[in-house]
């Protein structure tokens, strides 16, 4: 009987150990869509999590209107002489504004790239796992969210979505990009900004890594990194972070840029994601499109 | 009848709360340098493993698989992990507990032994899948033991509130 025990053990945990790697082979598929039974359990604890985190909200939001009202009457001031700036630079981006439209019209090119649609979200839960920097946000494919938007503050770019359910997704903070995620950027420089790729995070430094700039660009510190809106679906012109450090890569080749994100990734209560005007060419959609 | 419902929905009750006190805990206390991980379910599933099974029930191994796949599905994007390894912590722990006495020293020697595990289990895992490139000295002082203190104190205040219930619930 002993034996039989010993034996029925050892397959026992022969079997788990198989599952587990197919369960994480599966997992690591590059995978468009989550299956049915995810989006589910997504959606069921996303509508718990966000009940249990109205009150808490609530007592937030209180604390925090109760420190403000201590300090308004010195922001009162502060903003009276901000105010009559704005009202000229206000007329001057009206101008503006219509001014491109004009042109835009006269040119038969609609679309911009830097248009977009916000879709404002709420965080609801971050993962508990700290080696996965993820987020659930309260808005789903039912408010038109789709894999792979941008996701951003008033500060600038946090994330993008990483999976969407019915009325959740998944948020993909920057600090857990890999080198699977790339974003096209340009250092923002007055006469000719410079093309790079965001490969990666650097969690000594708590940096991204611009990556592919060309050897002879001169990249200053303090210099701002935008989205550049080709490739993907990102819009162009999302602030992504500032300069930090830059490297010769191991060949001389090409350089690498330190850039530190411009929003905060820890603090985050509310964010917008980017839904952008322009269409985007889908390749998984298209290949999916050929083979039906 | 009623009752049996009540562990399950403790456990879940805790899985969602892991993940809200990561976004609601001020930042500077959830996102030090450490990386403190709640493992709030597995307390749980170890006390529920030691003063509710019987030699012969085998509850706690249930919702350990079925709570690890839970967590796998909401908090990370890779399946099966955290399910591998909660069961293969509290499969542990049960046959451990089986030659011991249920007291207090047994519990915390065995939530000590299983949170060590967990850990260890899961950075071989996720290195194994490049989801960290911590080193070992890195994980050890930044990840595993401020873990292991901060669900140990986890562990000593859901104790004295959990233990009769469980126990309780399992005379029934």
């Amino acid at each position: 009987m002993p034996s039989f025990f010993k034996k029925k053990r050892l397959i026992l945990i022969l079997v788990s150990f198989i599952l587990l790697v197919a369960l994480i082979g599966f997992s690591l598929r590059e995978r468009s869509e989550l299956t049915w039974p995810e989006k589910f359990v997504h959606d069921s604890v996303g509508w718990i999590q966000t009940i249990f985190n109205q009150p808490v909200q609530f007592i937030q939001g209180t604390y925090e209107n109760i420190q403000d009202i201590s300090k308004t009457y010195e922001q009162n001031e502060i903003l009276k002489s901000r105010l009559s700036r704005y009202k000229s630079i206000m007329q001057e981006n009206q101008m503006l504004k219509k001014e491109n439209e004009e042109l835009r019209s006269s040119l038969e090119y609609q679309d911009s790239l830097t248009d977009y649609e916000p879709i404002d979200a709420s965080v609801i839960a971050r993962s508990s796992e700290r080696w996965f920097s993820q987020m659930i946000v309260n808005r789903g494919e039912a408010h038109g969210v789709k894999r792979n938007m941008a996701v951003i503050t008033g500060e600038g770019m946090i994330g993008k979505i990483q999976s969407t359910d019915k009325f959740h997704s998944t948020v993909r903070l920057l600090s857990g990009f890999g080198l699977s995620n790339r974003i096209s950027a340009w250092v923002w420089q007055e006469d000719q900004p410079i093309h790079g790729l965001i490969q990666g995070y650097d969690e000594e430094t708590e940096s991204l890594l611009l990556k592919e700039i060309d050897y002879d660009a001169e990249i200053k510190k303090g210099e701002k990194v935008v989205s550049s809106g080709k490739g993907g679906v990102f819009p162009a012109g999302l602030l992504i972070g500032e300069v930090t450090k830059v490297e010769m890569d191991q060949y001389g080749l090409t350089q690498t840029a330190y850039v530190e994100p411009a929003a905060d990734l820890y603090d985050i209560n509310q964010v917008m994601i980017v839904d952008r005007s322009m269409p985007t060419y889908d390749m998984e959609q298209k290949n999916e499109e050929e083979e039906e | 009848m009623r009752k049996r419902f009540y562990l399950p929905l403790i456990l879940l009750f805790l899985l969602v709360l892991q993940g809200l006190a990561m976004s609601l805990l001020p930042a500077s206390l959830a996102y030090s340098d450490l990386l403190i991980t709640p493992h709030w379910v597995l307390v749980i599933l170890i006390l529920i493993a030691v003063f509710f099974d019987n030699d012969d029930t085998y509850y706690s191994l249930l919702y350990a698989i079925l709570f690890g796949l839970l967590i796998d599905m909401v908090y990370t994007s890779i399946l099966g992990v955290y399910m591998f390894t909660y069961g293969i912590v509290i499969y542990l722990a049960h046959g451990l507990k089986k030659m011991l006495h249920g007291n207090f020293i047994v519990a915390v020697l065995l939530a000590l032994f299983g949170l060590a595990l967990t850990e260890l289990l899961l950075y071989t895992i996720y290195s194994f899948v490049q989801v960290t490139q911590m080193t070992w000295e890195a994980f050890l002082t930044k990840r595993m033991l401020p873990t292991g203190i901060a669900n140990l104190l986890f562990f000593l205040l859901a104790y004295p509130i959990v233990k009769g219930k469980l126990e309780k619930w399992a005379a029934n």
